[in-house]
């Protein structure tokens, strides 16, 4: 495919291979974790650890946007789906999640109205089309998505529609990454920053992180030779002494970000004083909800919710997972209890979460080391 | 052709690419107001919201994402 079989060719993946390994330092163990889900899902899917010698370690970290939200939010969303009228629309991920009274299409079979779209405005287009009834959006994400939702609620305003709301849980990745290093059980050398988060908010909100805690941090694209390259730039910096914010993702990613979408998201949205994630606990400023001038698109405001913290399935190990203590396959229900077609946790729920992805490919990697070994 | 059905390239059985942050690259054949038809390497069209990246004009490639141009690219394209 043009443009893509550059960025996944073997022989240029051995050759970044050797110099990775050229620049290890003898006897010392790297640990990098890769931020967001999509670079996780492309490390299980092309064997890209497979390249990497074995002092290098990628930890997979909490960016999977499914994968952090609460079951009491979940609760919430079927709570809006099951009153009169209602059509909830979400993402197709959203779907099955589980929450303490199942998940969004269980609750479609109980007789609720819940649709998947590919867009926000998608379900505002829904709103327009059914003005009988309420349409609510469901929406989830990081920076990368939160700005497709406050564009949605801007053209509703402008077009007067009054039948469609937002139930908000976009939440922000520098608030994440904070809980992350301040997490005593987890020693982290280096991260892979999130491509697509980046290309709405820049590479600049990163720069606390080698200032204050000597560690790299290098932007990355998703193709498997994008992650190799920031391997490879990230031991670079370790061999040279440095510790800095840098960018191989600048075919997309502008080092200031999208200011006019960060524009958009500064003027509908507002800072959550607290946010609950899913394994992380509640983390202060960490996620949006609608500004004050919005407050008539918010379904928090416009529907009487439960509103309950639910905790977690106890089998469930999913904070381990994706605060990057626990690899998958060390969860107690990993594959067992908990598989893709049965999810316990959400992180087996989405492609991009991580025991979703090992569960996927990972079987697959194993066999062909198998097959490398017995040649 | 129009825009993609709803929920077509969203699926809860194979995943989700706007779940996943997975952006795609795409390139403006026909613009009308705040809105340009694109198509993929493929061919395949979809109609993406251009107010965040500015005017388009055809030929433009973008990067988009749930529907919404996030970035204008200049440089050799690739999805992801």
């Amino acid at each position: 495919m043009r443009f893509v079989d550059e960025f996944r060719d073997p022989e240029l993946a051995e050759v970044l291979g050797r110099q990775i390994t050229s620049l290890c330092e003898p006897g010392r163990h790297y640990k990098i974790m890769e931020v967001c889900g999509g670079h996780t899902h492309t490390i299980y899917r092309y064997g890209v650890q497979d390249h990497l010698p074995e002092n290098i370690e990628l930890v997979h970290g909490p960016g999977c946007p499914v994968c952090v939200i609460p079951m009491g939010r979940v609760d919430d969303g079927i709570a809006i789906a099951e009153r009169d009228g209602v059509i909830l629309t979400c993402f197709g991920d959203m779907m099955r999640v589980p929450g303490g009274r199942g998940s969004f299409l269980e609750a479609n079979a109980r007789g609720a109205d819940i649709r998947m779209v590919y867009s926000p405005l998608d379900a505002l287009r829904i709103a327009r089309d059914n003005p009988d009834r309420e349409v609510v959006f469901y929406a989830i994400g990081f920076e990368t998505t939160a700005p497709s939702t406050a564009l949605t609620i801007l053209r509703a305003a402008k077009e007067g529609i009054e039948n469609f709301s937002v139930f908000c849980s976009h939440v922000t990745i520098i608030p994440a990454i904070k809980a992350i290093l301040d997490s005593p059980d987890l020693r982290l050398d280096a991260f892979i920053g999130p491509g697509h988060v980046s290309t709405v908010i820049g590479c600049r909100p990163y720069e606390w992180i080698p200032r204050d805690f000597g560690m790299p941090l290098v932007c990355a694209g998703f193709e498997p030779l994008d992650l190799l390259q920031s391997v490879y730039m990230i031991m670079k910096q370790f061999s040279e002494g440095r510790a800095e914010v840098e960018n191989q993702y600048s075919r997309v990613v502008a080092y200031d970000g999208n200011p006019v979408a960060l524009r958009v998201l500064a003027d509908v949205f507002a800072l959550r004083p607290f946010f609950e994630w899913r394994g992380l606990g509640s983390i202060a400023h960490s996620a949006l909800q609608l500004s004050p001038r919005y407050a008539q698109y918010d379904a928090e405001l416009r529907y009487e919710l439960p509103g309950v913290r639910v905790a977690d399935p106890k089998a469930c190990q999913c904070g381990e997972v994706l605060k990057g203590v626990l690899k998958p396959w060390e969860c107690k229900v990993f594959g067992t209890a908990c598989t893709p077609e049965t999810p316990i946790g959400t992180c087996m729920v989405s492609s991009e979460g991580a025991c979703a992805a090992y569960y996927n490919y990972g079987q697959y990697a194993k066999q062909r080391l198998n097959l490398e070994v017995l040649r | 052709m129009s825009e993609p059905e709803v929920g077509a390239t969203c699926s809860a059985e194979d995943g989700c690419i706007t779940c996943g942050d997975v952006a795609v690259v795409l390139t403006v054949t026909s613009v009308a107001d705040a809105d340009a038809v694109c198509t993929d390497e493929q061919g395949r069209q979809e109609t993406v919201a251009t107010e965040l990246v500015g005017d388009v004009r055809p030929g433009d490639r973008l990067l988009v994402h749930a529907g919404v141009a996030i970035e204008r690219l200049t440089a050799v394209p690739t999805g992801g």
